[in-house]
């Protein structure tokens, strides 16, 4: 082989032979540059279909692009013989490295960080490796590992689990089983196709192997091996390893998949705590910044392209996750998500290229969790520490979020939660750590504000697009508060807002505000629907202006801003505080195109009769499509949609418990989304 | 002396899946935990994602949570200050009626 030519790359000299063939260091002719050529032996394509399907496989691991992966370069054939090519990696196998006694832990740490780099970025991308091990990670002379061979072994070694129960002779009888065996995980010994987890459980073998110097798993023979993989737990570790990356071992080698890490992130990020831990100080007894993930299998998901709208549905029992083009005539329903908790609180932030979705579970038993998900719902973090927590000395404990609040979009890693008890917390990692807000919470008026019928809550956040220092919040019951100087400290803005319930009708504080909507080209305008009563501020809250007139009742919780009209408001007003119902059994919403100098009620598709429904604060939103998207979902667990900015009404999706929250978002650029001319399917003439 | 906890379902994600937890075989953390307090110190310390399912931030054990030593709920043998007897089982039992109470409080606005 030897000075042969493959395409364009001479062949210099052998560097290793495994079970998948020769690889031998070569010279790109085109590019000058040294690569690594694997010529794949017949034994290990099989078929014409396992060799397309090796082809296809490493195309798209071609694709991956990452400093902890060898990249491939190249798939070719030639005289019938397959080779890929990729990059030349200078430096020794971690196995080499190991040899016996094992690494310092920095070094496991350092590798191991950057290993679950490599998954992560994989991952990302649908490639599995599924047969990673010591001997397919190099470490260059700079410490840089690098994991070799991505996505190829899957078609190589047809049914390993079988060809492994089957050869039960001593360990070197069959090489390609010595090499792969002691690092297949449980499921895939019992003949699952295997996932991202089964890399996680491989990575785990190589952690504890550079930890402790040797196997987890040993056995005379494959059947001992595969013995000790699915019923044994591996040997303790030594004692100087510290307890955290014994807990990261141990959890990667979790028997169920469920119960390991879900992603290679979590491991990447764990593995950094216990690094910065050891770093830093005493190390700690495990990661308390670990991620647990709840990875929901049986459970239907949407798909979601860019340009999709989606809803996000908050229920007293869970969450739903709908979806639809632009056209927004058929919606593709996905969950329920966290079964039996409360979710009061739901967002998308997809500033900075991100495609996360944001929910808040409130278990009845467990406590308040704010839990992301960057799949659209397949998978959600579940942190092992509450993310959000008042400080030990306030003595206040996080009861629910009721609101999740991007920042401006030039700042896209600000967030904010509204909370029970009225706090407000802000992040500015985006959302990786929380802090409370101390210049609300130690306001003189706090001790004086009262809880409304669900609580002392703070459930709306409107930062000012126009005025980086300026946001407004709305306390049920305290009133709307605002900042001049980006939360560091807030006075009341409720002017002119009346209080039914207090013997003097116009207090500074203490008003039981339900909602404030600003449209954000106007930003001075502020809607307000209060506990009796709807407000409209023209100049930044400084004073409210009673805008009921027309309408029903004035008594109500949603509101919802038109996405370009600053005049049109869309509200739905129920019977009173006792009896807090749709007035007359009527269904309807009510709009105003003139800032609330009238109002008209937009009844078509709702039902006229009989209806006592309750459309709580959140339970309302708006697209912003053109024409908008209204959708609105309440106690009855009915979602009703309306695609012509609330002419005509469908209804969406009923059965659902008690609806608490639903929010829009379109997905990807806002300019990705195309904005069909089709009319929805019912209408079609 | 060991203790053992019996872990409910819905907190196994964060103990490896475990259903039992023995304390007292894991070296220098709280080898021999005299109280209840002491033993769930060093559960807590071992799977820190059990601690604030179980306890709000002040450090109180959640409203809807119960915890038994033996067959006795220790909210009638001092609470966390409960010294527990040798090879005690502390079971969590997450209560039935908080699934009911906060359906109908949250049911109210």
């Amino acid at each position: 082989m030897i000075d042969q030519v493959l395409g364009h790359y001479r062949i210099l000299s052998k560097i290793g032979e495994g079970g998948m063939g020769v690889v031998y260091r070569a010279r790109d002719e085109v590019l000058q540059r040294d690569v690594a050529v694997k010529v794949v032996s017949e034994r290990a394509t099989g078929d014409t279909s396992a060799r397309e399907l090796l082809l296809h496989e490493a195309r798209a691991s071609s694709s991956l692009s990452h400093p902890n992966i060898c990249t491939v370069h190249e798939v070719g054939e030639i005289g019938g013989e397959l080779y890929i090519v990729m990059e030349f990696v200078e430096g020794k196998s971690l196995s080499a490295l190991i040899a016996g006694d094992g690494l310092p832990c920095e070094s496991v740490l350092r590798y191991g960080v950057q290993i679950a780099g490599a998954l992560a970025h994989s991952h990302g991308r649908s490639i599995v490796h599924r047969d990673l091990k010591s001997s397919n990670v190099a470490i260059t002379p700079d410490g840089l590992a690098k994991v070799l061979d991505f996505g190829l072994a899957r078609r190589l070694f047809t049914g390993p689990p079988a060809e492994a129960t089957r050869t039960l002779g001593p360990l070197d009888s069959d090489a390609r089983i010595v090499g792969t065996l002691p690092y297949m995980a449980p499921e895939v010994l019992r003949g699952a196709a295997g996932d991202e987890r089964s890399d996680l459980w491989a990575l785990g073998v190589v952690l504890y192997e550079a930890a402790a110097g040797q196997l987890p798993f040993r056995g005379r023979t494959t059947f001992e091996i595969t013995s000790a993989i699915t019923h044994e737990l591996p040997p303790p570790l030594p004692g100087w390893i510290p307890r955290g990356l014994c807990a990261v071992i141990q959890r990667c080698l979790a028997k169920e998949p469920a119960q390991r890490y879900q992603r290679a992130g979590e491991v990447q990020a764990a593995l950094e705590a216990v690094q910065s831990a050891a770093m830093t100080g005493p190390v700690l007894p495990s990661d308390p910044k670990g991620f647990a993930t709840t990875v929901l299998r049986s459970m239907r998901h949407i798909e979601v392209k860019n340009g999709d709208v989606l809803l996000m549905v908050g229920t007293v029992k869970g969450a739903f996750l709908l979806r639809s083009t632009a056209a927004r005539a058929r919606w593709e329903v996905g969950g329920p998500y966290f079964h039996g908790q409360a979710v009061y609180a739901m967002a998308y932030d997809g500033r900075h290229g991100r495609h996360r979705l944001w929910a808040s579970t409130q278990s009845a038993i467990w406590g308040t969790i704010l839990r992301s998900s960057d799949d659209f719902g397949k998978t959600w973090t579940n942190p092992m520490e509450a993310n959000l927590k008042f400080p030990a000395d306030s003595g206040a404990s996080l009861k629910n979020i009721w609101q999740v609040c991007l920042g401006r979009p030039e700042e896209p890693d600000v967030l904010y939660c509204g909370v029970e008890p009225a706090a407000l917390f802000e992040s500015h990692d985006a959302g990786e750590s929380w802090a409370l807000n101390c210049g609300l919470f130690d306001h003189p008026h706090r001790p004086r504000w009262t809880p409304g019928n669900g609580g002392l809550t703070l459930h709306t956040i409107v930062p000012d697009p126009s005025n980086r220092r300026r946001m407004y919040v709305a306390i049920s019951a305290g009133g709307v508060y605002l900042t001049d100087d980006a939360g560091g400290s807030w006075r009341a803005a409720n002017h002119g807002v009346r209080v039914v319930f207090m013997p003097g009708k116009y207090p500074e504080f203490g008003q039981c505000v339900h909602k404030i909507a600003m449209h954000p080209a106007r930003p001075e305008r502020l809607f307000l629907q209060n506990h009796w009563g709807v407000y409209r501020s023209d100049d930044g809250a400084e004073s409210w202006q009673d805008i009921a007139r027309g309408l029903p009742s004035d008594f109500g919780f949603a509101m919802a801003m038109h996405p370009r009209d600053p005049d049109c408001v869309f509200i739905l007003p129920v019977e009173s505080d006792e009896f807090r119902c749709t007035p007359d059994g009527r269904l309807r919403v009510y709009r105003t195109r003139n800032a609330g100098a009238s109002w008209e009620a937009l009844t078509r598709g709702l039902p006229q009769k009989g209806t006592y429904e309750t459309v709580l604060r959140d339970g309302m939103t708006a697209d912003p499509l053109d024409p908008a998207g209204i959708y609105f979902g309440g106690r009855s667990g009915i979602l009703y949609g309306s695609v012509d900015e609330g002419k005509t009404w469908k209804k969406i999706l009923d059965g659902l418990p008690a609806v608490v929250c639903v929010k829009h978002a379109v997905v990807g650029e806002p300019r990705a989304a195309k904005q069909t001319k089709q009319v929805p399917a019912g209408r079609r003439r | 002396m060991s203790v053992t906890f019996h872990i409910p379902g819905p907190l196994r994600q964060f103990t490896n899946g475990l259903s039992h937890v023995e304390i007292g075989d894991i070296g220098g953390i709280a080898a021999s935990p005299a109280t209840l307090s002491d033993a769930l110190e060093a559960l807590w310390a071992i799977y820190p994602g059990v601690r604030d399912r179980m306890a709000t931030e002040q450090g109180q054990i959640r409203e809807h949570i119960n915890l038994f030593v033996g067959n006795e709920n220790v909210r009638y043998t001092g609470g966390l200050a409960t010294a527990l007897p040798e090879s005690a089982e502390i079971s969590i039992v997450p209560a039935i009626s908080g699934g009911l109470s906060f359906g109908q409080i949250r049911s109210v606005r």
